[in-house]
């Protein structure tokens, strides 16, 4: 078998190159697979795009040494980079320069440690990285580089070959991490892309140029089925607002602190650079305030701002024509990903991401009705502020609309549960109505403020509990406060609890807590599942 | 000479109905592994649910084989020389299909005209019921069609389960596959329209269960038959009996078990009301 020991600068350029002409060849076929974080569709050709402004810089470098060409490319990356994905491979590109520093020439374990720099500054580029993606991809390469790297056969070959086996796996193992991926039955498309340009790398070191050019690069396939039909996922990942890219130079930049500036002004976002030059990206429904403050830090670069709603809508559309006209719809108002999931398995057909603190806008739940191919709608907004605004919608649209004005998510469930598949709309509206009634609402979460209720003295941060609104209980801690509650009420004759644990609460709580109501009260039946809802440590519904 | 009524195992019919009334009942088949039994006549309910639960292997059903239609056609033409055959649904099984082959089978020379009811359990039992208790009597071939071709419009049933895993395993879910993948745990309540299953509602606790089933029973204006039927909970159908009694009386309800070939589509714990009326 072919081996080469080491590398220089001129070698690395041209293995990119090749990986270049080799991940060209399947841009669009990643583009289809593009499904997170927004339906936009465009991840290979984001990707690609980036490696040719790698590429082009590449042939800048001052001089073949392994270190400068690295440094070139790791400009070009930041430079060029597009998408979400681009921005996570200049990073990585970032890791490999970082990597080579000083370096003529690198071994097979000169690259593993610059696989496992860049493994690092990926995962430290994001503020909330996700599994699944690119970033698992690079991560399970690196740990692949790196354990044949400290083996016998460690050329450069070898660590190349080791870290595409890797990445291909890896990359067929995306759906298992990521719902969205899951539901659509496709692989992560940065993930595939970055397998695509190793894999060429990989060609070009083995000499084996004529499989680049009459070859094509395969789309890995998971053994995953798709769980859902590919329309669920639109609403999964709510694209909203502006697509703000741009460039930012100046001095003494500090990417970290603008991270944390940026992080509430926006979604999806990403920082990245050094302190001369720093690529941001961000989901913004303010570009304009985002811009404000960065040219306070310096100047901009290469500004790009996309109206999102405008994309989204173009797939919106494509997916209309694939989706079967549905009789009566409900849109469903709930924050957190597990709470989205009990209603959409229930069969609501679109879901606004909203509650307490987070109230949508008419716009966004007419938006949601727009979406969805139907002429009736049932609306649960499942909160007392929110009712109002989806009494709005109708006046917006000329589809007919009912809202059933549920107070609580144990409300909503209740209703759509009630919901008649025989029934007409306005039966239906109406036997939903009448559900509201047959269940009890309880929520636990911590007080904004001190104040005193009803003979309770409350402290700031102090868990409370409502029971249908109504602030009856405080206490240390959310379970303590939750068995207070529902001490209250007559559970001798209730026959099913079902507990909604929020984000900030563990699973293993929410479970001792139906431990101790079970062995108080053995005749229920008791589910305890995953809201992920915000503020709300508990939601529970006693029917 | 009397019309004659044939019709499959499906029915679930109570003990000692098809033969007071003249009916003759071809059995599908269950089958565990190698082993096959015909449906209500070589395996109790109770014996295959509780094998059901407990036998490693899972039961398959098939049709009955043209043979076995055509034995009993040509038995049945020894007293008649019209039969009628009412099927269960022919988009869930191919009994419809062999029924009407094997009259091509028979030895004897009689007219046999077979129907696809789109239906199952004793929502086509009662059918099949009337059916029959038109033909003992007197009415003509045309008479017996026609009080058939009315009635099937005229009867409707609800089944309420504890999983629809049964259902899926089958391979019959139909629409009511929207009821799979629920974050939460219901239990599936699932009609027959237009032949196939179908989902109806959902609900969360068997009392809950009863309360549905009661309103689908009074939501009926005239109820000329009433049948429950129960696989593995007959406390949840005596209670479902009483919630109604006010509507139908008690002891006019057929009252019989879920049989091994539904109850393999079905599982354990399912409650079945059909109802013959208008709405």
């Amino acid at each position: 078998m072919k081996k080469i020991n080491t590398a220089n600068g001129q070698d690395l350029r041209e293995m990119f190159a090749a990986a270049t002409t080799w991940l060209e060849k399947n841009a669009v076929d990643i583009d289809a697979l593009n499904v997170f974080p927004v339906p936009d569709g465009d991840t290979g050709t984001n990707m690609l795009l980036t490696m040719r402004s790698v590429i082009d810089e590449a042939y800048r470098a001052p001089d073949r040494s392994a270190s400068a060409v690295s440094q070139a490319m790791a400009k070009g990356a930041l430079m060029g980079a597009r998408g979400n994905s681009g921005v996570i491979l200049s990073q990585i590109y970032r890791g490999l320069a970082e990597g080579l520093a000083d370096k003529e020439s690198f071994s097979g374990k000169d690259l593993a440690t610059a696989l496992l720099q860049s493994s690092i500054l990926a995962y430290k580029g994001l503020s909330q990285p996700v599994e699944g993606t690119i970033l698992t991809v690079i991560k399970d390469t690196a740990a692949a580089a790196q354990s044949q790297a400290g083996g016998a056969q460690n050329d450069l070959i070898s660590v190349i070959e080791a870290s595409v086996d890797a990445a291909s796996e890896s990359v067929a193992n995306t759906p298992k991490l990521l719902a969205v991926l899951r539901d659509a039955g496709v692989v992560d498309a940065g993930g595939q892309g970055l397998y695509t340009i190793l894999e060429g790398a990989l060609h070009y070191l083995k000499g084996e140029m004529e499989q680049i050019q009459l070859r094509k690069p395969q789309i890995i396939v998971s053994d995953v089925h798709p769980t859902k039909l590919p329309e669920m996922i639109a609403d999964e990942e709510v694209p909203y607002g502006y697509c703000t890219e741009f460039m930012l130079k100046g001095e003494k930049l500090n990417p970290d602190k603008i991270r944390a500036k940026l992080e509430k002004k926006g979604e999806s976002l990403i920082v990245v650079g050094d302190e001369s030059t720093v690529r941001i990206h961000i989901h913004t429904l303010e570009p304009g305030n985002v811009i404000r403050y960065v040219t306070s830090l310096g100047t901009m670069h290469r500004v790009n701002i996309r109206n999102m709603d405008e994309q989204h809508q173009d797939y919106v559309e494509m997916q209309k024509e694939r989706m079967p006209e549905i009789d009566v719809a409900i849109v469903a108002v709930a924050s957190g990903d597990g709470l989205a999931e009990v209603f959409k398995s229930l069969g609501a057909a679109a879901i606004v991401p909203g509650g307490q603190t987070m109230n949508p806008s008419t716009k966004d739940i007419f938006q949601a009705v727009e979406t969805v191919p139907s002429d009736k709608f049932i609306i649960l907004p499942n909160n007392k502020n929110i009712v109002a605004t989806a009494q709005q919608v109708q006046s917006l649209t000329e589809k007919k609309i009912k809202v059933v004005p549920t107070e609580t998510i144990p409300q909503g469930v209740a209703t759509l549960l009630a919901f008649d598949y025989e029934a007409d709309f306005e039966t239906n509206a109406r036997l939903m109505n009448q559900a509201k009634a047959t269940v009890k609402s309880v929520e636990i979460t911590r007080a904004t403020r001190s104040t005193k209720i009803g003979g309770l003295d409350i402290k700031k941060k102090q868990a409370i509990g409502l029971l249908d609104g109504k602030l009856i209980a405080a206490g240390k801690d959310p379970t303590d406060v939750l068995n207070q509650v529902l001490a209250k009420l007559n559970l001798d004759e209730a026959e099913v609890i079902t507990i909604y644990y929020g984000a900030n609460t563990k699973p293993e709580e929410a479970k001792a807590a139906s431990t101790q109501i079970q062995a108080q009260h053995p005749q229920l039946q008791i589910e305890v599942v995953h809201g992920g809802q915000p503020h709300y440590n508990y939601i529970v519904s006693v029917e | 000479m009397t019309v004659k009524i044939v019709t499959d195992s499906v029915c679930d019919f109570p003990h000692g109905v098809a033969k007071e009334l003249g009916i003759s009942v071809v059995p599908l088949n269950v089958r565990f592994g190698d082993e096959v039994y015909r449906d209500g006549i070589d395996m109790t309910a109770e014996e295959f649910y509780r094998r059901l639960q407990y036998d490693k292997i899972l039961p398959v059903t098939s049709v009955p084989t043209p043979a076995t239609f055509a034995e009993i056609y040509d038995k049945v033409a020894e007293e008649t020389d019209e039969i009628l055959a009412i099927m269960l649904t022919s988009k869930l099984s191919g009994t419809y299909q062999v029924a009407v082959q094997s009259v091509g089978l028979m030895k004897r020379k009689c007219r046999v005209e077979v129907i696809d009811s789109g239906l199952a359990v004793m929502a086509q039992g009662m059918v099949v019921i009337t059916a029959a208790r038109a033909a003992q009597a007197g009415a003509s071939f045309d008479e017996v069609m026609d009080i058939t071709r009315r009635n099937l419009k005229r009867a409707d049933m609800r089944a309420a389960f504890d999983t629809l895993e049964y259902l899926r395993r089958g391979g019959r879910i139909g629409a009511a596959q929207a009821f799979l993948g629920s974050v939460l745990k219901i239990n599936p309540i699932i009609m027959l329209k237009d032949g196939v299953v179908q989902p109806a509602g959902k609900e969360r606790s068997w009392s809950k269960i009863i309360d549905y089933l009661t309103r689908f029973v009074t939501s009926h204006s005239c109820i000329e038959e009433m049948a429950i039927e129960d696989a593995m909970c007959p406390d949840d159908a005596e209670l479902l009996a009483e919630r109604v009694s006010p509507h139908f009386p008690k002891e006019r309800i057929f009252r019989s078990k879920t049989g091994p070939v539904i109850g393999t589509h079905t599982g354990p714990h399912t409650l079945v009301v059909s109802v013959l009326g208008d709405k």
